[in-house]
């Protein structure tokens, strides 16, 4: 819709920043000698609100891949995911995604 | 040490041992110190660092903001956690009565401790617990896997109170 402070021009994106633009954050968990499956599963549905079966899974593909992808999003989100597992101990970080 | 089972109206009952109920105050005297420490002091301690791990493992700069932004308020839920437990830590043994929330400072301290233990003392994929306690690295290795059985039956017995409420 035209008005006052509708632009008079669009700015070009080229495809590069365009697909930056367009890449979510991720938050990660990364495996831990020391907190349990049974830890991480409840977490994660408690945190989340996965059912068990995706919180299982989730968690198995921590124990056995060193990592797995919880959440994604805009980034204050990703960094309020992170905290929120961190104050449960669980080692998780950040980024955009790959 | 009895286990935490689910108990009626939905709380969580466990019972310990008077010398169990001591180390356990211990540990959390200690966790509080390491808490409460001036951050100079203890900022490269392998506990702390595990404890307030990094928001971002490669970019220096926004693992700062990172920190800027979450650690005064993970600290201070760890301070009220560590409060809420010791208010409900029967200092001579007995029986622990959790209710949810109380529940939930009871699993978060106790995998603080775990972690704060487990970092000091190494423990990887391969640690088995000891056969005997022969010096002060197996007690504290049998304090470690004593946390382990008390935070798994509370885990256990929070996930069979919430899907004996659904």
């Amino acid at each position: 819709m035209a008005g006052p402070l509708a632009p008079t021009w669009t700015p070009e994106t080229t495809s590069e920043e365009r697909s930056d633009l367009d890449r979510p954050w991720v938050t990660i968990v990364w495996n831990d000698p020391v907190n349990l499956m049974t830890y991480v599963t409840f977490v994660l549905q408690e945190l989340f609100g996965y059912d068990e079966a995706t919180a299982t899974s989730l968690m198995l593909q921590v124990h056995h891949d060193g990592k797995a992808v919880v959440s994604s999003g805009p980034r204050e989100r990703m960094e309020h995911d992170t905290s929120r597992l961190h104050a449960y101990g669980l080692w998780a970080s950040y980024q955009r995604d790959a | 040490m009895k286990p935490f089972l689910a108990a009626g109206g939905g709380d969580l009952v466990a019972r310990l041992e008077p010398a169990e109920a001591g180390i356990l105050g211990l540990l959390i005297d200690q966790l509080e110190q390491l808490l409460t420490a001036d951050p100079d002091d203890v900022g490269d301690d392998p506990v702390v660092e595990r404890l307030f791990p990094d928001g971002h493992r490669s970019d220096p700069e926004m693992a700062a903001d990172y920190r800027d932004l979450t650690e005064a308020s993970l600290r201070s839920g760890k301070a009220d956690d560590l409060a809420m437990v010791r208010a409900s830590l029967p200092a001579e043994g007995g029986e622990v009565r959790l209710d949810s929330d109380q529940a939930g400072a009871w699993l978060r301290t106790s995998n603080d401790l775990r972690l704060a233990l487990g970092t000091r003392l190494g423990i990887d994929e391969d640690t088995e617990p000891p056969d005997d306690v022969a010096d002060e690295t197996d007690q504290q290795l049998a304090v470690y896997y004593w946390l382990t059985a008390l935070q798994g039956s509370l885990v256990d017995a929070l996930v069979a109170s919430r899907s004996g409420r659904t």
